[in-house]
């Protein structure tokens, strides 16, 4: 075969991949920046209004959105510290056991993992339910119950939601951290234990640092993740009560398919991918993606 | 200082009480799914109880569960063989031919990961109504199979770069074409790699559920529409809805048992081993 034959068949290779992602992502991206900028209903698109950009403006004037993305930083930070604590805490366990028992233990820790978002929301709902739920009734045992409010109050609402997360996506971290660390030699350990440091010391000068790229990358996929939030918050609380979990993916869904608002819920999805990428571009170049090969 | 048993003693308790942080929660619905309406409300819970098949007899007969349960299957079949047939084909382009642009176009992938779905959905909402294939299988499809692809991209580029390079090379020596260098000898070699991806674009468009909700109608809805139909009515029915949930959440527990250690590759697309 020639060697234009073959570009050929390399071109004809990528193509098709490249084509359904410019088909559903980058038509639509391209799509939703102009049309941000008119408001329309759906179906009149071409009557629509110009309105240059009111609505990038309208979204800092508007108390519900810098709100929101108010709600949407603290969940990330929040969700992601406990998850990357306690992910990082069971995969560093997890490596001291039989390699049998540590490989069934991951396997049952990967279950919620597998699960519907919807159903993450039915089972929290279920187990806050403040007449039967599980928790009440064990926060009832400890004398607790009338002072934690649930999914019902603000004040203790996106903390609930944060728990149903933790529980969902701590063994991402969990199971991406394990083969992290089956990467690092053995020998690391005996020299550090021949040089007769503990338990935390070889944890922070020697496993962490040696795992930091992965941490890196886990950092980024589950913190990218979290600041697009949306299903866990709409099965469990959908924005509410009185806004309190109203993340930035959340606010863009109600004004486009509750309030028809489309050019706005177009506006404030943009802004959140802008600022999503500032956020998170740094660590890009950081993590192990950039640099496996 | 602990000594060297109670510290080992810490651990092993640890390491149970996040198990059981793990199973309780999915061993109520499982639980739950089978209990009749009186023992679903008691309290304290009931952890033994009379078991009955009544709510799932009732999430069949009048929850149209039967025809969600078929348009998940067709959705999310179809979505991940057309996303892992050409993300693999993509990354045999990329990595096997000393493509000039192959760096950007990988690059390019990434990109698919920064899109909130939100963002993605609400201009493909007025698209595809626009179009008139609003509440189509055409929406969820395009959806999933769109936010799967650079994820497999990147998967089985990984992949293919564990595969000795000598292989394809005395195969073409040997008078193969590429694609048949592909098909003979290096797709066996990845093949186990690649039913995992295709696992795992299966499980996301199972569980997804934004695009499916929005794109779709009474018709195409899929499973986890067709729950979130029965949890956001005021008063949930909570016998019924467990029970459609552990229906749908119990094969791809049991599956993921045995992608166990693709888990990890599969979630990060390639960048750490399971």
């Amino acid at each position: 075969m020639t060697r234009s034959n073959r570009s050929y068949l390399a071109g004809f290779l990528v193509l098709p991949a490249v084509a359904v992602v410019v088909l559903a992502m980058i038509v639509p991206l391209g799509y939703a920046i102009v049309m941000s900028l008119f408001d329309f209903q759906i179906g009149h698109e071409a009557s629509g209004e110009f309105v240059g950009l009111h609505y990038y403006i309208a979204f800092f004037q508007d108390d519900v959105a810098l709100h929101s993305l108010l709600t949407t930083l603290l969940f990330t930070f929040v969700a992601l510290a406990l998850e990357l604590g306690l992910g990082i805490g069971i995969a560093v366990l997890l490596t001291e056991m039989p390699k049998r028992l540590s490989k069934l233990l991951r396997a049952i820790y990967s279950m919620p993992l597998l699960i519907s978002p919807i159903i993450i929301g039915l089972i929290w709902r279920y187990l806050y339910d403040p007449t039967f739920g599980l928790v009440y009734q064990w926060l009832g045992q400890l004398g607790l119950a009338d002072e934690f409010g649930g999914l019902a109050k603000p004040a203790s609402a996106l903390f609930s939601i944060i728990v149903a997360d933790v529980w969902q996506t701590t063994p991402f971290i969990l199971l991406v951290v394990t083969s992290g660390l089956s990467t690092i030699p053995h020998e690391v350990y005996e020299a550090s234990r021949i040089d007769g440091a503990g338990f935390l010391r070889t944890l922070f000068k020697i496993t962490l640092p040696m795992i930091g790229k992965v941490i890196v990358l886990v950092t980024l996929i589950r913190g990218t993740d979290a600041f697009r939030v949306f299903d866990i918050i709409f099965a469990l609380t959908n924005g509410g009560p009185a806004n309190s979990t109203m993340s930035l993916s959340i606010f863009a869904f109600k004004k486009g398919f509750e309030q028809y608002e489309m050019g706005y819920a177009m506006a404030i999805s943009l802004i959140t991918m802008l600022i999503l990428i500032l956020l998170f571009a740094p660590l890009v170049k950081r993590s192990a993606f950039m640099t496996r090969d | 200082m602990l000594g060297k048993s109670s510290r080992n003693l810490l651990k092993a308790i640890v390491l149970a009480l996040f198990g059981l942080w793990t199973v309780i929660p999915i061993w109520m619905v499982v639980m739950t799914s089978f209990k009749r309406q009186k023992d679903i409300f008691t309290v304290p819970v009931k952890w033994m109880f009379h078991p009955t098949f009544d709510n799932y007899a009732k999430a069949f007969s009048n929850g149209d569960f039967g025809r969600y349960f078929m348009n998940s299957g067709l959705v999310a079949v179809t979505s991940s063989f057309l996303a892992v047939a050409l993300g693999t084909l993509c990354a045999y382009g990329l990595t096997s031919f000393g493509m000039r642009r192959s760096r950007a176009i990988t690059n390019f992938f990434m990109l698919g990961k920064l899109v909130p779905a939100v963002t993605m959905l609400l201009p493909m909402f007025v698209l595809l109504h626009s179009v008139g294939l609003l509440g189509t299988y055409v929406g969820p499809i395009l959806a999933h199979t769109a936010v799967n692809l650079p994820f497999i991209v990147w998967l089985a580029i990984s992949f293919l770069k564990d595969v000795p390079k000598d292989l394809e090379q005395s195969a073409l020596i040997d008078g193969c074409t590429k694609m048949q260098a592909f098909r003979k000898i290096i797709l066996p070699i990845i093949l186990p790699g690649v039913t995992a991806a295709v696992i795992l674009s299966m499980q996301y468009s199972w569980n997804e559920l934004v695009f499916a909700m929005q794109l779709t109608n009474m018709d195409t809805y899929t499973l986890p529409v067709g729950i979130s139909r029965f949890v956001g009515s005021v008063s949930i029915d909570w016998g019924k809805s467990s029970a459609a949930a552990t229906i749908t959440m119990v094969p791809i527990i049991v599956v993921g048992f045995f992608i166990q250690k693709y888990l990890a590759e599969g979630t990060t697309g390639g960048a750490v081993k399971g």
